[in-house]
């Protein structure tokens, strides 16, 4: 199997720092930082320095969203200085990452949270659970083992327990935003949107140039319905689409949500005709994006009229 | 009066000026080391960090309120600045005052601060004051009163020397304030070897944490949030966004983005 240094001709580098960027950024794509640090920890782990261990958290928990945690360890070749160390066979799994940050950080929080992660992948929730309960004992303000234990809940499916821990966690750490996210997603699931809604201000507030949960806010209010949630839920697509206007989905969210308005039996005129100029427009930057999008190509004329006639049966009739 | 200018030995330059700057430099170095070893972990309580989390929020809501829509504004308002059961009206949190005599972890800080910056502070300049005594070092581009001088040239007892003459200890402190570039540079922002940093910190006193007083910081804030109004962003949006066509850019890029690198 080629190794990602020949497939993609890059040094060691460029990987590591390819690995800095995306924990930086936050990305999930487990698999291919499985498969450049695997490489990386492999062959250069010499040449890495300190970095490696930030490195091993990575790729540990890259290689528990991947499900590579039972991968047989074969023979560690000499250890130098207790610390660096050339594996035989490069395959690197879960077990070998865990054991040598044990090693280098016996009495750390951050390396136990990893052993409890590891057990949770192995569905042992139990044990899982005692392990996040001695780091809280010790340190009451650490908030990733907190949230650790939520998301065993999570994955149980014991989604009322978890919204409740959830909630719990949140009166006191009512700054962590990754939290009201999950939180506002377990309403949605639950149905209960108001909640949810109340979950999506808290994150416009305080990332108000981001458009994304703009969009979520005005769909959740869509959903709600009613005429107030209808006409809440335009502005905020609208707002979406002024901070980017290229979020597609904002642009059907505002059309959809503009002739809803325009057919409701209950609305005055005036209302009426605003909503149906939006609709319009909305209608004509679609059509416009379909043009751009199939420049150049033969099946152009097909595609519009395929657009014209979603936009027509996406039309709500007064029944 | 500009006195004549005075020819000083080249073998001060060598013997005298840089010694000094390096042995200030050093020192810095090792006192940045030393720092570090000595340092205790910060023990964080989780009230403390609920409550400055709570400030927080609710400043945010006095910043970006106009985001969310006017009810929402006013719930939120409601649940802080209510009269009876608003957050910042009946939450008080019990102040205990931090007397630096007793208070044991401050006390040892405030020791190992000490020891780390003054005292070496104080060892070299005397050091340097009885070693590199009786003779001017260098002369200050600008000119000076004679208010520096007994400041100025120690040791040195001429009525008619300028005093932008100076003598090793003024070049010593200069030196201790003007490395901290250099400390930067080396060992990266943040370095326990900046002096003038910690000589701020003691003036500021505790300003980040809140433990001084959350009450008072819960009443500022309630005064700050009662004024607020909600004046809501998203009046005209619809209006703005139609008066023209959309950008659609790069949306439709014929290559897509190769994998990984």
């Amino acid at each position: 199997m080629a190794s990602v240094s020949e497939m993609y001709d890059v040094g060691w580098e460029e990987m590591r720092d390819k690995l800095r960027k995306w924990r930086e950024d936050n990305c999930r794509n487990s698999e291919q930082i499985v498969d450049v640090g695997e490489e990386l920890i492999g062959e250069h782990s010499s040449k890495l320095g300190d970095d490696i261990w930030i490195i091993y958290e990575q790729v540990m928990i890259a290689a528990l969203d991947c499900s590579r945690d039972d991968l047989a360890l074969v023979s560690l070749a000499e250890t130098f200085q207790g610390r660096w160390f050339v594996l035989e066979n490069p395959r690197v799994s879960v077990e070998t990452c865990l054991q040598e940050l044990r090693k280098q950080f016996p009495d750390s929080h951050r390396v136990k949270r990893l052993s409890g992660m590891r057990l949770e992948a192995l569905e042992r929730y139990d044990e899982a659970n005692k392990h996040y309960d001695t780091i809280l004992q010790d340190d009451p303000t650490n908030t990733a083992a907190r949230k650790r234990k939520i998301s065993i809940l999570k994955a149980q499916g014991k989604s009322a327990e978890a919204i409740r821990e959830l909630n719990e966690y949140l009166e006191q750490f009512v700054g962590d935003q990754e939290a009201w996210h999950e939180l506002s997603e377990l309403y949605i699931n639950e149905h209960d949107y108001g909640k949810a809604a109340f979950c999506l201000e808290e994150l416009m507030m305080t990332n108000p140039h981001n458009h994304l949960y703009c969009e979520q806010y005005a769909e959740v209010k869509y959903t709600q319905g009613g005429l107030e949630n209808l006409e809440l839920s335009r502005k905020y697509f609208a707002q979406a689409l002024r901070l980017n206007n290229r979020n597609m989905r904002a642009l059907f969210g505002l059309y959809m949500s503009a002739s809803h308005i325009a057919a409701s039996p209950k609305v005055s005129a005036k209302v009426k005709k605003d909503n149906m100029k939006y609709a319009a427009w909305a209608a004509t930057q679609i059509n416009r994006a379909y043009k751009m999008a199939g420049r150049g190509t033969k099946e152009n004329k097909c595609s519009v009229k395929a657009v014209e006639e979603m936009l027509e049966s996406m039309q709500i009739n007064i029944s | 009066m500009a006195g004549p200018e005075l020819l000083l030995d080249s073998s001060i330059r060598l013997w005298v000026v840089l010694p000094i700057v390096f042995i200030t430099f050093f020192v810095g170095i090792i006192r940045h080391y030393v720092t570090q070893l000595l340092q205790s972990d910060k023990k964080v309580d989780l009230e403390q960090v609920s409550d400055s989390q709570v400030l927080l929020r609710s400043r945010i809501l006095r910043e970006n309120g106009k985001y969310i829509p006017r009810q929402s504004f006013a719930m939120r308002k409601h649940y802080f600045n209510d009269a009876e059961t608003g957050f910042f009206k009946t939450v008080k949190r019990k102040v205990v005052p931090k007397n630096p005599m007793t208070d044991t972890s401050m006390l040892t800080d405030m020791m190992k601060g000490n020891l780390t910056n003054v005292l070496p502070m104080i060892v070299i300049g005397g050091w340097i004051n009885w070693a590199f005594s009786g003779f001017v070092i260098t002369k200050v581009p600008f000119p000076l009163t004679l208010r520096f001088k007994p400041m100025l040239q120690r040791g040195i007892d001429l009525l008619s020397l300028d005093a932008s003459w100076v003598s090793s200890a003024s070049w010593y402190f200069l030196n201790v304030f003007g490395l901290r570039s250099m400390y930067s540079l080396i060992l990266g922002q943040d370095n326990a070897a900046d002096q003038s940093r910690v000589m701020q910190e003691q003036m500021t006193g505790a300003a980040m944490a809140m433990p001084p007083d959350p009450n008072k910081a819960f009443k500022s804030e309630w005064e700050a949030l009662e004024i607020v109004e909600h004046k809501w962003a998203l009046e005209n949006v619809e209006e703005e966004l139609i008066s023209r066509d959309l950008n659609f850019g790069n949306l439709f890029s014929q290559d897509a983005k190769s994998a990984m690198f």
